[in-house]
């Protein structure tokens, strides 16, 4: 990819561009599992700090996340940054393979300053308005990094939510069941007889 | 000679952990190494180990008890599946999910089992020169994994609300019912199959065939990833690996274990990746080639009431009268569908319209319509990464469809009030008289759709030519003796069924074989 003009967006084109399609695609459906312990310890941490990401990585999820879960108002549970990008980062970002994890970064960069060529400024400060409709648009995009962007994101903050059991209670699902109930184990089964 | 009793442990399992390793070099030597401890290796390890041979078992994934499963997917992903639960093919939208721990993808599995259809069996003859294969030859050996296996047909308790909800659909519609079999023993209901059993009610390997082993006096080792098979003079002679530790990611130990027989089952993706890395058995250029996946999607169905489909069998009920590629090409599947996995299955639109579809989760259930595929996918390393590169096939995309316009209709006769379509742009029916148009109407397209694979099989095709297949027909690589593949490498075209039980038989025959050979 060839850009004559320097710009955040050509700077993040860039970056892309270094990434092999693979690499930038690959993040999207990369986020489906929450290392063991992820989604229950961090959500008793306090600020734990970031490792996987820095603070201008940080700020685009927690905005993406603002437009995803908006459950103010509604009966679901209420969170805060600190333990969802705690859970983000903790339990999916950090087991992501790094080329994977390269992807991501570059992918973020290049979604922030998607909206810079029509709304003249970044996702991070868009209106709460514009930047749903934003999302949805690049949902339904031509383009299939927009696509994969636009999902892949959303996925990511959506997990982190719904992977802490506290955001449960609202939607009445009681989650692990055997314990509760006293189930006990039938152990190894013998050794067939024929 | 008095006989020595074979002993079973009641409990767990006797495995070599990265904590129990305290050389930094390993040198092993043994009859038999089994690459993967899953569906085929570890029935490979307890039939080599019953016929007198010392066998071991190397695992890459960590040994999980079962009493430490989570009974939380998220959770369960991340310490129990293949890149934690993050494993895409290139284009990053189909998750290709695999166990990987001891007892591989049986432990996450939905343990539904399916005969290999007679439809498949003459296929694979006609075509791949199969033709030890028949369905006389195979009947005895499903019965005896039926057998061992415990695979029953589902009870009448066993089912959930969603399942009961979407038979009364079918049968409105004049579809048939079909019951699931699974290989679950007194099945606890808890809907919990693809976090693992923790109540062992799941006959996985990790409660049946692996300890089985371990009494005949197989040795497994877990954290174990095999990085290369040794061959000289045209014959496997053993495998080299590393023991990582789990909690670091560090290399703990170099293991090398020497064998004159290496049998191959680290599943479809490693099985190829690793004898590619090891530059064996490829003389056709098929290592790797011809992957398919069984794609498959989730259609949320919303009903006017709660149906807390929660808990209960986690999958119960199909419907397969168009399984076949003549009939459709695709079945459908009920499933219980946690939270977790309602949460970006769906496409509601962002924000305040996504928070209201949540909020509504005890209302809602989903159908799964999963596809018979063509094998044009191809596993591969690219830049020293693994690479899975697989687009779904416009014909197969139409079968999709047809699947997905059987689901939508099945939902709706079931008393749904709205579907939701698991695309990244905004999507759902209201009216059942949408259903043709709106599906009707997806086009194929790349990061569009939100499919899962649980089915990975192909890339080491058995068959009688060895210019277009890596195996022959006894389970042997055509270019390598004694290395054998037990896993769903083997098959040579996708068979629209979720394969586990033709995998289960298909290890025991080549282990019949490769007996026999040595008797």
């Amino acid at each position: 990819m060839h850009l004559d003009t320097p710009s955040p967006l050509n700077q993040a084109l860039t970056v892309v561009a270094r990434l092999s399609r693979r690499d930038f695609m690959a993040f999207a459906g990369a986020a489906v599992g929450v290392a063991a312990g992820g989604a229950a310890s961090v959500a008793q941490a306090q600020a734990p700090a970031l490792k996987s990401i820095n603070a201008a990585e940080a700020a685009i999820f927690r905005r993406v996340a603002e437009v995803v879960l908006p459950v103010g108002g509604s009966a679901l549970t209420p969170w805060t940054p600190e333990v969802l990008l705690g859970t983000l980062d903790a339990a999916l970002l950090g087991t992501m393979p790094p080329h994977v994890l390269a992807g991501l970064k570059g992918g973020l960069q290049y979604f922030n300053e998607g909206p810079v060529a029509q709304h003249g400024k970044r996702f991070t400060a868009l209106d709460d308005a514009t930047a749903t409709a934003f999302l949805d648009a690049w949902g339904n995009a031509k383009e299939v990094p927009h696509r994969a962007l636009a999902s892949g994101l959303k996925k990511l903050v959506q997990l982190s939510y719904w992977a802490n059991p506290a955001s449960w209670a609202p939607l009445e699902y009681d989650g692990p069941i055997s314990q509760r109930n006293g189930l006990k184990s039938l152990g190894n089964a013998p050794l067939p007889t024929r | 000679m008095k006989k020595h009793a074979i002993k079973v442990e009641k409990q767990g399992l006797k495995v070599t952990q990265a904590a129990d390793v305290r050389d930094s070099q390993l040198h092993l030597k043994a009859d038999a190494v089994v690459v993967g401890s899953g569906a085929g290796g570890a029935i490979a390890a307890y039939e080599l180990a019953k016929a007198g041979k010392k066998v071991v078992v190397l695992e890459a994934g960590p040994y999980i008890t079962s009493d430490k499963f989570p009974e939380m997917l998220a959770v369960a992903m991340g310490t129990l599946y293949q890149d934690h639960g993050g494993q895409t093919n290139s284009a990053g939208d189909i998750s290709v999910l695999q166990g990987a721990c001891v007892g591989g993808s049986t432990v996450v599995n939905a343990a539904l089992c399916f005969r290999t259809p007679d439809y498949y069996l003459k296929l694979w003859a006609k075509e791949f020169g199969l033709t030890n294969l028949t369905p006389a030859v195979m009947t005895p050996i499903f019965e005896k994994v039926e057998r061992n296996l415990h695979i029953k047909t589902v009870g009448p308790q066993e089912t959930s609300p969603g399942a009961l909800l979407i038979g009364q659909g079918m049968d409105k519609l004049g579809y048939p019912q079909g019951k699931a079999r699974r290989n679950i023993k007194d099945c606890a209901m808890t809907g919990f199959c693809f976090s693992g059993c923790t109540t062992d009610r799941k006959q996985s390997m990790l409660v049946t065939y692996l300890p089985w082993a371990v009494a005949h006096g197989a040795v497994i080792h877990s954290d174990t990833r095999v990085t290369e098979v040794l061959s000289k003079a045209g014959k496997a002679v053993g495998v080299k690996g590393e023991i990582i530790d789990p909690a670091t990611g560090r290399k703990k130990a170099d293991i090398q274990v020497d064998a004159p027989i290496v049998v191959m089952a680290a599943g479809p993706i490693q099985t190829p990746l690793l004898l590619l890395k090891s530059d064996l058995a490829n003389s056709s250029g098929q290592v790797g080639k011809n992957f398919a996946c069984h794609p498959s999607m989730s259609v949320t169905a919303e009903f006017p009431h709660e149906v807390r489909d929660f808990h209960g069998a986690t999958h119960s009920l199909y419907m397969d009268q168009n399984t076949l590629p003549d009939k459709g090409g695709y079945i459908l599947l009920n499933a219980i569908q946690e939270p977790v996995e309602a949460s970006f299955q769906a496409e509601p639109g962002t924000g305040k319209p996504y928070v209201a579809y949540m909020s509504g989760y005890k209302n809602t259930i989903r159908l799964i319509s999963l596809i018979h595929d063509q094998n044009v996918g191809q596993v591969s390393w690219k830049d020293g990464q693994k690479d899975i590169s697989y687009f779904v096939d416009d014909q197969d995309f139409e079968a999709m469809k047809k699947g997905l316009i059987a689901t939508a209709k099945i939902l709706f006769a079931s008393g749904a009030k709205r579907l939701y379509l698991p695309t990244t742009h905004i999507s759902s029916i209201d009216r059942v008289e949408d259903v043709d148009t709106v599906i009707g109407g997806l086009k194929n397209e790349p990061a569009r759709y939100k499919y899962t694979s649980f089915h990975p099989q192909g890339t080491c095709r058995m068959g009688r030519d060895p210019k277009k297949t890596v195996v022959n027909p006894h389970g042997e690589t055509h270019d390598v003796k004694n290395l054998y593949v037990v896993d769903a490498s083997l098959l040579p075209t996708s068979i629209g069924y979720n394969p586990s039980e033709t995998v289960y038989a298909l290890a025991h025959y080549v282990c019949d074989q490769m007996i026999k050979t040595r008797a």
